[in-house]
């Protein structure tokens, strides 16, 4: 090994924090495309609208609150992890998971309601009658909000490693970060609300 | 040896020259190119300038013989858009509206002809439609030919190199384009575009006519068509793509 | 104890988080790669110029395979050889040691992006032993054919995700995954970890470039991703994004494609004009003429390579003024990229050239590079674009474009910095046979390809004699002297495999700074231990400063202060 120990340090940003604002930067670029391509089809197809009649407004707006709420928390974790305050950030860490579980819950709720329908990713029945558009409006729902709700079991993952960690105080900068990811899933959920379940 | 396959249609030269216009700048900016890239390379090798001059490139003064060519290269740049521009124009966006009109559909792997029939509409009932395996398209010298291409599986592109056309099929599109032919002969329909295992063995043909011998070709088919005389409601050939276009209309209302 | 040496050998040397060990590794799997995608060549070349004839080393192509092989051809040699080479292999080894550091900002996440770029290759070749084979629907998988047209993929699930389209998906997925690791190492490393002293217009161009290749492929390739993750489900659970006769549209599939498809022409092209940039100085010992401009320059590029995907589709069906808009942004983005060009021409002009083995593949570069450029005019240009698209024209240009890149680019890079980071001379004799055997033979195959092209040869098909306007003289006679020299192209690598493998087992050991170049790589050990630097260097100047006036040599390190 090298002598490092004369390594320069001329970082203005903190290296993590750089490299998380880049992997949100790739993120929303993806979600980005996505929601381009649904808008352009939405304009396409105004037919769409009436299916949206069946997502549920009311289970949207718990869901949005639950991810407010639990953003929240996670930046009470953050403020008390940089008071140090190992125990009382992990149970606001631990508060951000169970936000992130009820919503998984909710949404599940809503996709066995809508499976229930005949609304499935390829809704089989619409396409036999000869309504392949309007299925194409629920493929889209499912996967844009399954590509989020697997960045949901992501963020939720980070965040309990890390509180594992910093129960053994390691990382505990790792908490900010944490906190950038599940912001970033918070902010997509606010895009695809509106475009999804109000919009009709 | 001629560059190009015979041209056939009466844009087909204009694609020559533009191409004769374009590798006219681009011999000019070769061989300036060649010059200040192979030049220094005898003038300044190790043997003949032992010493290397300390020149930067930061200052204008250095800069500007690199400003002076890229200059020159937009002017030509912009010359070449102007030219091309109109035959563009030509042939994509001013599509005749007289002439006669024929449907190519790309199927998995051979090009389906139809001819508009009595009414002068593509994919209607009264359709003749050609699609026994390697059935010629007949169209007459010196008319608007107005192709309607559609898709029926994959995207295919119809590529007519005596035409100088080319044009891709999408399902679900309908792209119209046209062509006009000056000269008597059978012209090979290629397709351009990677469509699955026979791509290689794709391939049809345009047999343009004279006036007389099409309105024969024509009268016998319509002959043919009026003795089937069965109430066909929609040629095989275009049913996947009637029933989607349907299926928008129902949606639409 | 011979136990706890097996691990050594493999933290050492398989799972080393070391970058330069990294760089190495990625070069490796992307040269294995290139041999596959050269043998692939091979054989649906010989196809070509005789059809049906049983092909030495293989047998009879298949029209099905001849498809799969011209596929994985396009695909393994822009994706898992210029990709790893060009951007990963040379990123990882120089950015560290050019900026001055010990290691990439996150080395775990560096060795983690190796093995999923490893295990994305394995996947693609894994795709031709799965029943039904490999993809074989072009490299821009076009919907419907990569939507279950092509092989009628079953509605099984199972059968649907091991199929050759849907691995071909994944593994272009998983490759998408590593880069982007890749990338966030990069930009984190040269804004933190710089030596002291390292402003921005210090920083060498290759650095710069490959930092900006890294940024336009972070920003181009999430609208693909979305898209790749749409086609894998149109496949697998068979939605409908790209079906039309479900409302979905497969011209989206051609957009989100050439949205990232184009900027990655300039991901694979910036680095390797990077290499350009640190050779031509070194060997002409005159600073690079106009670096600031030329990094302006490649970031206007950047910026305007968004702006440019939409023509690979004049003619497929997107709204015929909105081509005129395209073409015209195409014809644009030719000016910053002839301006670099000219700039390293101009850095010839008052040098005293050498001309070694890397500074020779530099300028054969440059020289093939203008054929490729140019050639790129008349299709840029929509209406001649009408005739030319998917023709040979198109093949001939991208080839005179791309191989020059990744080839002559990779050649002169790894002249020129093998004696660095492996400690060994290589050969020079062999190297010069090297380079004119490549150069002539490369001509060779491709020159006459724009010929066919223009006399309406079209893409893709594996037997022209059934085409009129091709099956003629001189066209046909065309084809097998292409082949023929695409043969002898591919078997006069084995001189560099040559030089190669006796450079490593008896090679002279190199010297610290055999090229006399002044970036901070050379200031290290030969080859760099781990860590790079004894102590950090500090940075006091530019890293150009060939032959300036009144010095002592003709060079000034960057770490030398006054």
């Amino acid at each position: 090994m090298s002598n490092n120990t004369k390594a320069l340090d001329i970082r203005q940003v903190p290296q993590g924090r750089l490299a998380m604002w880049t992997l949100i930067a790739g993120e929303l670029i993806i979600f980005g495309g996505l929601i381009a391509v649904y808008l352009l089809n939405r304009i396409r197809y105004p037919e769409w609208g009436a299916e949206a009649v069946h997502t549920s407004t009311m289970f949207g707006a718990i869901n949005t609150c639950v991810l407010l709420l639990s953003s929240f928390t996670i930046v009470l974790a953050h403020n008390e992890a940089n008071k140090n305050n190992i125990k009382r950030a992990q149970l606001y860490m631990f508060l951000t998971i169970v936000g992130g579980l009820a919503f998984l819950c909710i949404k599940s709720i809503e996709y066995s309601r809508e499976i229930s329908e005949g609304l499935t990713f390829t809704s089989p029945a619409m396409v036999a009658k000869g309504e392949g558009v309007k299925s194409l409006f629920w493929s889209f729902y499912y996967i844009m909000t399954g590509l989020h709700a697997l960045h949901v079991i992501a963020g939720m993952t980070t965040i309990f490693i890390i509180m594992m960690q910093i129960g053994k105080g390691k990382n505990i900068h790792r908490v900010e970060l944490a906190g950038m990811y599940w912001h970033m899933v918070d902010l997509v959920w606010i895009f695809l609300f509106p475009l999804l379940y109000i919009a009709k | 040896m001629n560059i190009f396959p015979e041209n056939a249609t009466t844009y087909g030269q204009e694609i020559d020259n533009l191409f004769y216009l374009i590798l006219t700048f681009v011999a000019i900016a070769f061989v300036i190119s060649v010059v200040v890239l192979f030049y220094p390379m005898f003038r300044y090798s190790e043997k003949r300038n032992p010493k290397a001059q300390y020149i930067t490139g930061e200052k204008k003064s250095h800069f500007k013989w690199v400003m002076y060519a890229l200059i020159m290269l937009a002017m030509s740049d912009f010359i070449i858009m102007y030219a091309e521009h109109g035959t563009w124009e030509k042939i994509e966006e001013d599509v005749p509206t007289d002439g006669i009109r024929v449907g190519i559909t790309g199927i998995q792997w051979n090009w389906v002809f139809n001819y508009a029939g009595k009414d002068g509409k593509v994919m209607t009932a009264d359709d003749i439609v050609i699609n026994e395996a390697n059935s010629e398209l007949h169209v007459p010298i010196n008319t608007n030919i107005i192709m309607e291409l559609r898709a029926r599986d994959v995207v295919h592109d119809v590529f007519l190199p005596n035409a100088r056309t080319k044009y891709d099929v999408i399902p679900g599109r309908t792209h119209v384009k046209w062509a006009n032919f000056t000269k008597v002969g059978k012209y090979e329909v290629v397709c351009s575009q990677i469509c699955g295992v026979l791509h290689s063995k794709m391939r049809n043909y345009i047999v343009v006519d004279t006036k007389e011998d099409y309105d024969k070709y024509m009268a016998a088919l319509y002959a043919k068509q009026d003795s089937a005389n069965a109430p066909k409601p929609a040629a095989p050939a275009i049913d996947t793509t009637a029933k989607a276009d349907s299926t928008k209309a129902a949606d639409k209302k | 104890m011979e136990h706890g040496h097996k691990q050594s050998f493999a933290s050492k040397y398989l799972f080393s988080t070391d970058h330069k060990v990294i760089g190495i590794q990625y070069i490796t799997v992307g040269l294995l790669m290139a041999v596959i995608g050269g043998f692939l060549a091979y054989v649906f070349r010989y196809n070509l110029a005789f059809p049906g004839k049983d092909i030495p080393l293989f047998g009879q192509l298949l029209p099905q395979q001849y498809n799969t092989f011209i596929t994985n051809h396009g695909m393994i040699m822009v994706f898992w050889v210029g990709m790893p080479i060009l951007l990963s292999g040379l990123g990882n080894l120089l950015i560290p040691t050019m900026v001055g550091t010990d290691d990439m900002a996150f080395p775990f996440l560096n060795m983690l992006s190796f093995w999923i770029f490893t295990l994305s290759a394995i996947v693609l070749i894994a795709a031709f032993f799965v029943p039904g084979g490999a993809f074989g629907g072009g490299w821009t998988m076009y919907p419907p054919l990569s939507a279950g047209g092509y092989m009628n993929t079953s509605p099984d699930l199972l059968t649907a995700l091991f199929s050759g389209t849907s691995l071909m998906i994944l593994a272009v997925a998983l490759e998408f995954v590593a880069m982007l690791m890749g990338g966030i190492n990069f930009l984190v490393t040269t804004i933190n970890k710089r030596a002291k002293g390292m402003t921005p217009w210090r920083i060498p161009l290759i650095v710069w470039f490959l930092d900006i290749a890294s940024v336009i492929f972070m920003f181009s390739c999430g609208p693909l991703v979305a898209g790749a993750f749409m086609l894998l489900l149109d496949n697998i659970v068979g939605t409908g994004f790209f079906d039309a006769s479900r409302g979905g549209d497969p011209i989206l599939w051609q957009h989100l494609f050439w949205f990232f498809g184009h900027p990655e022409v300039y991901v694979l092209l910036l680095p390797a004009l990077g290499v350009l940039g640190e050779i031509i100085p070194v060997f002409s010992r005159k600073p690079l003429f106009a670096y600031k401009t030329i990094i302006y320059l490649a970031l206007a590029s950047a910026v305007l390579s968004v702006v440019v995907w939409a023509h690979h589709q004049f003619v497929s069906g997107i709204d015929p003024r909105m081509a005129t808009f395209f073409s015209v942004g195409t014809i644009i983005i030719s000016i910053p990229f002839a301006g670099i060009f000219l700039a390293f021409m101009a850095t010839l002009w008052g040098g005293s050239i050498k001309f070694t083995v890397p500074m020779m593949f530099a300028l054969g570069f440059v020289a093939l590079f203008l054929v490729g450029g140019l050639t790129g005019l008349f299709l840029g240009s929509n209406a001649f674009d009408i005739y030319a698209h998917d023709s040979y024209f198109v093949v001939a240009h991208f080839h005179y474009t791309l191989f020059p890149d990744i080839f002559f680019g990779f050649f002169a890079a790894f002249y020129f910095w093998f004696p660095k980071y492996l400690g060994k001379e290589l050969n020079v004799t062999l190297g010069k046979i090297h380079f004119w055997l490549t150069t002539i033979f490369f001509n060779s195959t491709f020159f006459l390809l724009f010929f066919n092209g223009l006399h309406g040869q079209h893409r893709r098909i594996n037997d022209y004699s059934f085409f009129g306007n091709v099956a003629m003289e001189p066209y046909s006679t065309f084809e097998k002297v292409a082949t023929i020299s695409a043969i002898c192209l591919i078997l006069s690598q084995l001189v560099f495999v040559l030089n190669l493998f006796k450079t490593l087992s008896s090679g002279k050991k190199a010297a610290k700074n055999p090229w006399n170049a002044a970036t901070l790589e050379w200031v290290t050990d030969t080859p760099p231990i781990h860590g790079n630097f004894e102590t950090f260097p500090e940075v006091y100047r530019g890293p150009y400063e060939y032959s300036v006036p009144d010095a002592k040599d003709d060079f000034i390190p960057q770490n030398v202060a006054n």
